[in-house]
């Protein structure tokens, strides 16, 4: 129990952290001088003190409407499974709901954006719904795919057996769901293909615009969701499709895990130094990938079993 | 490790379909056929046969980085065009896709149930080749189509490594001799303009 | 003996670098050369180990052999005269008797091949060097062509490939390595565990071999290729290019019979039905003489696979000597009666003069009119005993009247054909204006040796040898 809650706290700590790690890691790769990999904390201090100003045009929902967005999210940090071998876990836990969580947060953050009535919220709010329509079915079926290789439905209970028993014999539809997995947390957080974090330019932001309106305290837990998010994403990304390293001596599996961790933010600021990002009409191509893969993922194993 | 090839086969084959420029459709080729040679490669080493280690240095080495390169060298010499749309969008791919291969896996099936080891392989070299065809289907250039010819002849090798562990020795050289052969006939294809001025 | 084999083909391929006008001749001398190893592999007795177990010479490919370097020198000799009804470069010309040269390597392998992997390494170096071959023609469409044969040409192949993968899976239990064999196949085709892999890799195997026929689906795919590219590689397709294909076909086929003989016979007898019947209707409506031979080769190459298959191989090696002697024949003359591109076919038996005139002209309706089975033409025997064996076969089993709606069907088909061509030759001889052309003495050579093949075809001992192909 003690270390199921560490882990919890943990990967909230770290949550900040590996977005600025990114950050930091691509501006070294264009030859800019980094920012500290604490920025995220700075951030968030300074975002409390400030003024929070809410538009006159805006209904109640603003002033709800971040709690909800994060409070989803942090359940689904219970639910991941664990990352230390004999470690506490929720083991019922299957993808419809982690999916479900996660669209309900992304639901509060749309009805967020529509509620300020400024045109970039509006936009926003139907970009992102666009992209989420298109990643949930993936996402449902990447997972229940991995859950069906570990034999349990459970997500918990699926990373604790992929970690006791790693799935050799259906390596090629492992594969489909890595990848239809990578580009889902590449879309989920609007990361580089599919939208910048970075830029407040009108005609490609989808998640900017509709925090745009948005300040001080509340900002600040719009901000922490979205690191909350890429943190679940990673971990489920890491104990679910880099299962190894769970059995050893607690410290050090937590030590390994958040190695791999740093090593998925790595990869992520990699592509983004490395890609251009899709027009927006273009992201459908991409996330259609990630279906595919989804979808192959799941047909292999069940017709094929490999 | 044998299915984590086949897999990333596979995938690079799939992500070809929906590439729309031609030199990254040629990295994928040539990634695709990395996969080709390194799987040839290990199951040379487990069955410890010389013929597949040969074939699988010869398809890295031809396959995978000779091609590809001559290619890249005929598209800048000659100018074709870079900028390959399909013409099956992608939305009717992406449903295209996932239909073939569930159409081919149970069109192997009583294949499959026939041959001992490594069954399902030969469904997704199957799958593969289908997955080629659309690629030249669904491209008007000549370039891409010449590439999903080559794809086509991988995928032709991947069962054959699969389905009998690889064919004799001197079939294997010969077909390498062709595709060579192919090559040079690709590039007279390609050269009009300079034969007519002579 | 293989060095007899393979001498002109590397001399044609040395020769062709060398940058002097004089070469012409000597390349044609060359591929002359080529009929004496073929003439004596008729006489060796057989099967003769030409090349280890890898090629071994029997009757069947002895006689194919021997047919395609007939076609190959009349194909050489008209060559001579190409530059002059044609516009082709020196750089050009040369490179194209050094694609022959491939071509006839891709050849000579595919058809004395024993192995089925080497056959189909022939096939595709035949079918590579063809590529090259019609992009000799400069036009547009040619380079279109060129590049359509370039990718079917290589999907019909890819697919061979395929199922000769599958054959060879479902016989290397039994056989090991060896199992890509022709002969050891045939033997031991009963044993075969899995003969549904068997008959899989078969099917795939001809309907790859079909459409490089252009049976069914791809009828047209042939003629506008034949269409664009010159005449003489035109002959060069339906006289030679068939040859090698067929020649596997009766290869497979032959082990096919071993394993499931009713399937095969109703697969074949569907596929080659349907082929006729819409060949007949294309054949209809063509209208210039490329398409029209072209589109008659097709309907010949289905007959020879349908006589094939019921059993009657003598008709169909008649009629695939009668074919593989008139079709490049027809081929040549159209670049003399399609001169300087003008395609029209009215009149154009007309305004030939002089001795050589006449001959050409007199030798050109022959084979039209041999070339629609008139009787004393080899096709009009070949076609008689096919449907013949067709009866026989029927015989054994119960289907006896359908067999004859077939074969009743088949000659309603025929008939179409005949009616257009007489048509066509009427048209040819009656209609039209007088222009004057000229004829070369070397084309009148080239037909003139197609025309003794043929009757060659008709006497007793090349009968007696086809008769005793087994």
């Amino acid at each position: 129990m003690i270390l199921y809650l560490t882990t919890i706290l943990l990967l909230l700590l770290i949550a900040p952290i590996l977005l600025s790690f990114i950050k930091s890691l691509k501006m070294i790769w264009l030859f800019k001088r980094p920012s500290s990999i604490f920025q995220g904390y700075r951030n968030f201090s300074k975002l409390l003190t400030k003024e929070t100003i809410i538009s006159q045009e805006s209904s109640s929902i603003t002033r709800y409407a971040p709690f909800l967005v994060l409070s989803p999210l942090l359940i689904t940090m219970f639910f991941l499974p664990p990352i230390v071998e004999g470690a506490y876990y929720v083991s019922f836990v299957d993808a419809f709901t982690i999916t479900g969580l996660i669209s309900l947060s992304t639901f509060f953050l749309m009805l967020l954006g529509l509620d300020s009535a400024s045109a970039f919220g509006g936009m926003g709010s139907s970009r992102e719904a666009f992209i989420s329509a298109l990643v949930e079915p993936a996402m449902v079926l990447t997972i229940f795919s991995v859950s069906m290789m570990a034999g349990n439905l459970g997500v918990g209970q699926a990373g604790v057996n992929l970690a006791e028993h790693f799935p050799k014999e259906h390596m090629a539809s492992f594969i489909f769901a890595g990848i239809s997995f990578f580009i889902l947390l590449l879309a989920e957080n609007g990361r580089i293909p599919i939208d910048n974090p970075e830029t407040h330019l009108e005609l490609t932001m989808v998640h900017e615009a509709m925090i745009l309106d948005i300040t001080g305290v509340y900002l600040a837990i719009i901000e922490t969701a979205s690191s909350v998010k890429f943190v679940i994403f990673s971990s489920l990304f890491v104990s679910l499709f880099m299962p190894w390293g769970l059995e050893l001596y607690a410290p050090m599996a937590i030590l390994v895990f958040i190695v791999k961790l740093f090593i998925v933010a790595t990869v992520v600021a990699l592509l983004e130094v490395n890609m251009a990002k899709l027009r927006l009409f273009k992201v459908p191509n991409l996330l259609g990938i990630a279906i595919v893969f989804a979808f192959l993922s799941l047909i292999t194993f069940y017709v094929l079993g490999a | 490790m044998v299915d984590f090839y086949i897999g990333l086969f596979l995938a690079s084959l799939i992500v070809a379909l929906f590439t729309t420029r031609l030199f990254r459709l040629l990295m994928w080729y040539s990634f695709n056929s990395l996969m080709l040679g390194l799987l040839a490669l290990i199951i040379g080493i487990e069955f410890n046969d010389d013929g597949l280690i040969i074939t699988g240095v010869l398809t890295i080495i031809v396959k995978s980085l000779a091609i590809p390169y001559f290619l890249k060298k005929f598209s800048q010499q000659f100018h074709i065009v870079r900028e390959i749309q399909p013409e099956i969008k992608v939305q009717y791919a992406i449903m295209l896709i996932p239909a073939i291969l569930v159409f081919t896996f149970y069109l192997a099936e009583p294949i499959t149930n026939m041959i001992l080891n490594n069954s399902n392989h030969i469904a997704i070299s199957i799958s593969s080749l289908f997955l080629s065809l659309l690629l030249m289907m669904e491209h008007k250039n000549v370039a891409p189509k010449v590439i999903g010819f080559l794809s086509m002849e991988n995928s032709l090798f991947l069962l054959g490594v699969t389905a009998t562990e690889g064919m004799p020795m001197i079939v294997e050289l010969g077909i390498f001799f062709d595709l060579l052969m192919a090559i040079v006939v690709i590039n007279l294809l390609f050269t009009r303009e300079e034969i007519k001025n002579d | 003996m293989i060095e007899l084999l393979f001498t002109p083909i590397l001399l044609m391929f040395g020769l062709s670098f060398i940058k002097n006008r004089k070469v012409d001749k000597a390349l044609a001398f060359v591929s002359f050369l080529i009929l004496i190893p073929t003439i004596s592999f008729l006489e060796i007795p057989k099967p003769f180990n030409l090349f280890g177990e890898y090629l071994i010479v029997d009757d069947l490919g002895a006689y194919i052999l021997f047919v395609s370097s007939i076609v190959g020198v009349g194909v050489a000799l008209s060559l001579l005269t190409l530059k002059k009804h044609v516009m082709i470069s020196q750089k050009a010309y040369r490179r194209f008797y050094r694609f022959f040269a491939i071509f006839w390597v891709g050849l000579i392998l595919s058809i004395l091949s024993n192995n089925m992997g080497i056959y189909w390494i022939g096939l595709e170096l035949a079918t590579l060097s063809t590529v090259y071959m019609i992009r000799t023609n400069h036009s547009k469409m040619a380079h279109k062509e060129a590049w359509n044969y370039m990718i079917v040409g290589t999907i019909a192949i890819s697919l061979i490939l395929f199922g000769i993968i599958l054959i060879y899976a479902s016989a290397k239990p039994i056989l090991g390595e060896e199992a890509m064999q022709f002969n050891l196949l045939l033997a031991h085709a009963k044993d075969i565990k899995s003969p549904f892999l068997f008959e899989i890799g078969f099917a795939i195997v001809t309907i790859g071999m079909f459409v490089k026929m252009g049976f069914f689906p791809m009828n047209l795919w042939l003629a506008n290729i034949e269409r664009a590219s010159y005449y003489p590689v035109s002959a060069l397709f339906s006289g030679i290019l068939e040859s090698a294909v067929i020649i596997g076909f009766f290869r497979f086929s032959k082990i096919m019979m071993e394993i499931n003989y009713d399937h095969l016979f109703i697969f074949v007898l569907i596929y080659t039905v349907l082929t006729i019947f819409i060949v007949s209707f294309l054949i209809f409506r063509t209208k210039d003489f490329m398409r029209l031979f072209s589109l008659s080769g097709v309907e010949h190459m289905a007959l020879i696979t349908l006589f094939w298959v019921s059993g009657g191989v003598f008709p169909a090696l008649l009629h695939f000597g009668a074919h593989a002697f008139l079709k490049p024949a027809l081929f040549l003359s159209t670049g003399v009666l399609e001169s300087k591109g003008k395609y029209k076919i009215r009149g154009t038996l007309k305004g030939y003069q002089g001795k050589r005139g006449k001959l050409f002209w007199i030798l050109v309706s022959l084979f039209l009119l041999a070339v629609i089975s008139l009787p004393p033409s080899p096709m009009f025997f070949s076609e008689i005993y096919g449907f013949g064996a067709m009866i026989e076969f029927a015989k054994k089993g119960d289907y006896l009247v359908v067999m004859l709606a077939f074969i009743f069907l088949l000659l309603i088909l025929l008939s179409i054909i005949f009616y257009k061509f007489i048509e066509v030759y009427q048209s040819m001889k009656y209609e039209g204006k007088e222009e004057k052309k000229e004829v070369y003495p070397s084309e009148i050579l080239a037909l003139f040796i197609f025309a003794i093949a043929l009757v060659a075809l008709l006497t007793p001992p090349v009968i007696n040898y086809l008769k005793n192909i087994m």
